[in-house]
């Protein structure tokens, strides 16, 4: 009877998620999420609406949530959810949207600074609340949020900032949807412009800074930036800051409106492509957070790739990253779905669990929870899937996760693909245009049986390539978890 | 992981390959031992009454909207379907109708159904933006799964029991991809009732991305633009066939089952001989063909040769239910709800245990609610379990009658509760001194303070209370496996203080509470407003947040001797006094516009802004190990250290800095106040006390 039970208190969370990773909860709301209620109310207990998460030396998980709390989580790992205790550290914070351990302090960016938060006197709770670095303009719109900070490879703090929306909106002023570091003094480095709601930031396991944007004017559908000092990515709403002392970039053009992305390009050279898009409702709607897969193998084969975060699915894609004439680009893959809530953070702790942060609030999630902390762990097991895509002269490879089925991955007939790109306007969103199927014109599986090189013709510079690869099974039989995955072809290699 | 590549048609007949039209209720309840009743059921449901009368107290089953077939149905399924519905789609209640070889009467027939002007055409509808993956998870979680088989590709979580463990079949879904086209499906799934107007396919309500995203998934359509979507061919009217149809198509009397405008339909047929007609194995030419198990022949011989009288209440109850195959989610008297392997595909909410996954009992239903209540559910508005993932359908017209049926079967003579007392029914609701109900159970728009149980404001609404009192003293007999404890045991209160521990009394006066429909009972906490405001009790609080007057960067420190201050984080520099209470902060919190508060007590002081030349840099502050903030500041390079304490109900306020700096600092006081500079203020430590009238 125990064991019976067992199995249907866990289906809930399982029953969309796949069995290869489970998924546990620490703490998840008793409230749903009304997300627009201006009655809305959180449950009793801790409003653990997760906006930040990092990790302490000794293995405690410190959580940042929206009302301005944090909360340091002991026993994360702990089997029984009643064995995960939570203690507040600090309190009266400005919405914070990002946290970041740093030696004995904590660093939360709130709306209006980043803060360096201390226990000086060792009662376990802070008692210094310093300003770290501010200087981005607050306007007192609701949607001027800040985030981070994230240290990149070089030591770089980086942190990102929306556009205002709403009343009090004034974008002309500092550093609205620009990324920017943290400077000396106590200030800040602007770095790159044009982004809109840049929710989550993360270094890739080289070390290199990318953030997740979502789709809404000028931005078509999520994408995913490499950011580096002196680019524009999409956005010209906050702009106007290119002309303050300190900016990196001057536009040699205006950007145009109502052009294919590609033209949009062209036109405007400071503009660069993300490395990656997550195509509108095919991989979630709008991403928030990006973490890279680096635990030693602990969670699954895919080290050195990336999970991206996604809020209205409650969803976890993965994205294949590889760089083709130095510059990033690649695949982003369906992995992980039924969250509780609209996922906003995610963290890996050092034993190789993600640890998943969400909060719908605000806007809508599939997720019927109103916010949340799970845990989600590998199981050992994987499911047939495609680990890997990468870019090639004249098509692409694909790597498995084990060996397929020589007959069907070796028939063209068995893979489908289009590409197709988006239009760059000041509209919400844009919709896939110029779509074009793709002519396969081999399939040839590699001898150990786990990659195929795909020649495809027609492969267009810019343009999202996407493939649906139904008709393969792998050598013992299964069918693909997730048989479609969205290649960013930025650039096609030339060797 | 484990392959899991069964097709759909494999899957949907778990158990035995069988030909036979599926009433699921008679293969879950009657095969074994058919008789009489089950007989009826099957005379109703395999349209047996369509054309030989009888029967008219079941809910009808009718076949679906066949005017403009073709432009919801690809006409080359309809061509393989009318040669042979059960091979076409297995378990299919349709007969055989045509003889082999009767392709060009097929064709006669389906220009005529064409050439027919539906009452309300369906418009194809489908998205831009389509995800089958999800609608994968909206077919294998909203319910779809209850009656139908999961999808060849789904890959149940380990533990889940795979579609071999169902102990029935499933309704077998035709294959879609050659019947459907994405935008016909679509529109389909928004509402099956319009062309299945029988409500044996009902209708559930979603979000209409779910639909385009639940027929995307059907259709293995792994494209996001749904416009590009292949149409149905069109076809080319042939006004002799349309003529020649028409002759076929009364005279195969397919208008007592269909629904087709301008068709004539033939008087009730007597029935005979019935072993030699429709039941025969091999019946004659244009006798419909059903392709009947035993079990089934049995059934049906057994209740022609009865009385065939109308059916007692409870049976037309039980039969009912079953027709509609309402027993597929619900338990009534012991038969029904989910098999034990579909069951693991009812999700929700764990914490209610398994009240909280699936569906309640219909055990004594009629008796349980009010009728007008239960109208309200079978149309879809009245719905107290947002907790169950798996959604209630709404079946039309079908349902129409249920609640007279199951009030008339389930009547039982009442004794009434005693008048009620509203005010005592509040006490016993609530948590102080009460019986603690909304410590599970949520009251209107209020959350329950643990588990979120369903809403029982409405209960007087809902249900009848001789049922409720019934239910109280033994909440386990009515729901097995519920949550909910007996407060009457063996009916004896076990709140002795209210009401005398009177147990009718106790539970008229519940009713009489929820009928009032005002109020709410006790232990809530304070309602939104006031409920987050913060009050410093022991030690002083600070709240960031914006505030009209002060700015975006405002910083507001409480103090429990109810005087507060508020700093400006930009300009580094006090900006406003007030007593009394000190902040709600529900908004900044709480409300994604984020606006501009205001302080909660009465100012009482105000600095207008500074003019200071010098620039200056707010650092932050840090907290005493009493809890108060030092503000940290520069001005010109020198670092400034700036405390606000109340010392007997006046503020006194603290500025530090070394006196070896060049630049002093520039205060300013605010207007309104008294100041006074205090004994031992030096340069370098200036000490000012405010006070107020």
């Amino acid at each position: 009877m125990k064991a019976l039970k067992l199995i249907l208190f866990l289906v809930p969370a399982l029953a969309l998620a796949g069995s290869d990773y489970q998924i546990t909860d620490l703490l998840t709301a008793s409230t749903t999420a009304n997300s627009r209620s201006t009655e809305w109310k959180p449950g009793q207990g801790i409003t653990l609406e997760v906006s930040g998460m990092d990790w302490l030396p000794d293995g405690r998980l410190a959580v940042v949530i929206r009302k301005g709390e944090v909360w340091i989580v002991s026993n994360p790992h702990a089997e029984k959810t009643a064995d995960v205790t939570f203690k507040l550290f600090a309190s009266g914070l400005h919405e914070p949207l990002g946290l970041r351990v740093d030696g004995d302090s904590l660093l939360v960016t709130q709306r209006t600074e980043v803060t360096r938060l201390r226990d000086v006197n060792g009662d376990g709770v802070a008692d210094e609340y310093l300003t770290e670095a501010s200087g981005w303009n607050v306007s007192g719109a609701y949607h001027a949020y800040a985030y981070g900070p994230k240290k990149d490879r070089e030591g770089n703090e980086w942190m990102t900032l929306n556009v205002d929306m709403g009343e009090r909106t004034d974008n002309t002023k500092g550093w609205r949807g620009w990324a920017v570091i943290k400077g000396p003094d106590g200030g800040i480095i602007p770095m790159s412009a044009g982004f809109r709601s840049p929710c989550g930031l993360g270094a890739n396991s080289e070390g290199d800074m990318f953030c997740v944007d979502q789709q809404g004017t000028w931005i078509p559908a999520t994408p995913v930036f490499h950011l580096r000092k002196g680019i524009f990515a999409l956005n010209p709403e906050g702009i106007d800051s290119q002309n303050l002392p300190g900016s990196p970039l001057k536009l040699a053009a205006p950007v145009p409106n109502k052009v294919p992305y590609p033209e949009a390009l062209k036109a405007v050279p400071q503009m660069v492509p993300p490395a990656l898009w997550l195509p509108y409702n095919k991989a979630g709607r709008s991403g928030t957070d990006i973490v890279a897969i680096d635990a030693g193998g602990k969670f699954g084969p895919f080290d050195g790739q990336i999970l991206v975060a996604e809020f209205t699915d409650a969803k976890l894609h993965r994205g294949f990253l590889e760089k083709v004439d130095g510059e990033y680009q690649g695949a982003v893959f369906p992995f992980i779905g039924g969250f509780a809530s609209g996922i906003v953070r995610l963290s890996f702790s050092k034993e190789g669990d993600l640890f998943v942060g969400m909060t719908s609030r605000g806007w809508s999630s599939l997720g019927t929870r109103a916010y949340g902390l799970q845990r989600v762990h590998w199981n050992g097991t994987i499911d047939f899937a495609i680990k890997e895509m990468r870019a090639k002269p004249d098509g692409f490879e694909l790597v498995f996760t084990e060996p397929v089925d020589a007959a069907t991955a070796g028939s063209i007939g068995s893979y489908k693909m289009n590409s197709f790109t988006y239009l760059y306007s000041s509209a919400y969103g844009s919709e896939e245009i110029d779509t074009k199927a793709l002519d396969i014109t081999a399939a040839n599986v590699s001898a150990d049986g786990l990659s195929v090189r795909l020649q495809v013709k027609g492969l267009r510079p810019v343009y999202v390539h996407e493939l649906f690869a139904e008709g393969i099974t792998s050598a013992k039989g299964a069918k693909l978890a997730h048989p479609a995955a969205w290649y960013t072809l930025n650039r096609v290699p030339k060797s | 992981m484990k392959g899991f590549l069964v097709p759909f048609a494999v899957l949907s007949c778990a158990g035995s390959l069988a030909a036979e039209p599926l009433v699921v209720a008679f293969e879950r309840f009657h095969q074994s031992k058919p008789g009489a009743e089950s007989g009826r059921l099957l005379f109703n449901e395999l349209g047996c009454a369509n054309c030989h009368g009888g029967s008219a107290e079941m809910p009808a089953r009718t076949g679906p909207e066949l005017a403009a077939i073709t432009q919801r149905v690809n006409v080359e399924w309809v061509r393989d379907y009318l040669a042979s519905p059960s091979k076409v789609k297995e378990g299919t209640a349709m007969p055989h109708f045509f003889a082999e070889n009767g392709e060009d009467d097929v064709e006669a027939v389906i220009h005529y159904l064409a050439s027919l002007k539906p009452k309300s055409a369906s418009k194809p509808k489908t998205s831009k933006y389509l995800n089958a993956e999800r609608g994968s998870d909206v077919y294998h979680t909203m319910g779809c799964v209850t009656c139908h088989a999961p999808g060849k590709d789904f890959q149940p979580p380990a533990g889940t029991p795979e579609a071999k463990d169902f102990t029935h079949r499933s309704v077998a879904l035709p294959e879609m991809q050659k019947k459907y086209s994405l935008a016909t499906l679509t529109s389909f799934l928004m509402d099956p009732l319009k062309v299945r107007p029988d409500g044996r396919m009902p209708h559930i309500d979603m979000h209409d991305s779910d639909y385009a995203d639940l027929a995307a998934y059907l259709l293995d359509y792994q494209h996001s633009d749904g416009t590009n979507a292949a149409t149905l061919p069109a076809l080319k009217l042939d006004k002799e066939l349309v003529t020649k149809g028409k002759t076929l198509v009364e005279a195969m009397n397919c208008a007592s089952c269909h629904d087709l405008p301008g068709t004539k339909k033939a008087a009730p047929l007597t029935i005979q001989n019935a072993a030699a007609g429709c039941m025969s194995s091999v019946p004659k030419p244009g006798t419909p063909r059903y392709e009947l198990s035993d079990s089934q022949r049995t059934a049906l011989t057994s209740f022609l040769s009865s009385s065939k009288q109308a059916p007692a209440p409870k049976l037309l109850a039980e039969l009912s239910l079953q027709a509609l195959n309402c027993t597929a989610c619900h338990d009534r008297d012991g038969i029904g709800g989910a098999d034990a392997a579909r069951k693991a595909y009812f999700t929700g909410d764990h914490n209610l245990g398994d009240t909280g996954l699936h569906p309640p009992p219909l055990t004594d239903a009629g008796r349980k609610f009010k009728p007008e209540w239960l109208k309200g559910v079978l149309e879809g508005k009245n719905r107290v379990r947002p907790y169950l993932q798996t959604k209630m359908p709404r079946f039309g017209k079908a349902t129409d009658a249920l609640p007279a049926i199951l009030a008339t079967a389930d009547a039982k003579e009442e004794k009434p509760l005693p008048d009620g007392d509203a005010e005592a029914g509040r006490k016993l609701l609530g948590v102080l001194g009460g019986n603690s109900c909304i410590t599970c159970h949520k009251w209107a728009e209020r959350p329950s303070l643990g588990i979120q149980a369903l809403d029982i404001s409405n209960l007087d609404k809902r249900l009848q209370p001789g049922w409720l009192r019934d239910y109280l003293i033994n909440p386990a007999s009515h729901r097995l496996g519920t949550l909910m404890p007996s407060f009457w045991p063996n009916g004896v209160a076990a709140n002795q203080a209210v009401l005398g521990g009177d147990t009718d009394k106790q539970i008229a006066a519940i009713l009489a509470f929820a009928k009032l429909s005002k109020g709410e009972p006790e232990g809530f906490p304070a309602t939104t407003k006031g409920e987050f405001e913060l009050i410093p009790s022991e030690r002083p609080i600070v709240q960031r947040t914006f505030l009209e007057g002060t700015g975006t960067h405002a910083i507001l420190v409480g103090f429990p001797a109810g005087i507060h201050l508020a700093f400006d984080g930009l300009n580094a520099r006090p900006t406003v006094i007030w007593k009394g209470k000190f902040f709600d902060a529900y908004n900044t919190w709480f409300t994604r516009a984020a606006p501009f508060e205001n302080p909660l007590g009465e100012v009482v002081a105000k600095w207008t802004a500074s003019v200071s030349a010098a620039e200056v840099k707010f650092g932050g502050y840090r907290l005493d190990d009493k809890g108060v903030p030092s503000f940290l500041w520069q001005s010109g390079g020198t670092q400034v250290v700036e405390k606000f304490e109340p010392v007997d109900g006046k503020l006194q306020r603290t500025l530090t800095w070394d006196t070896a700096a060049t630049t002093k600092p520039d205060i300013t006081h605010p207007e309104g106040v008294e100041m006074t500079e205090a004994a031992g203020s030096t340069d370098g430590s200036r000490i000012f006390v405010y006070s107020w009238k």
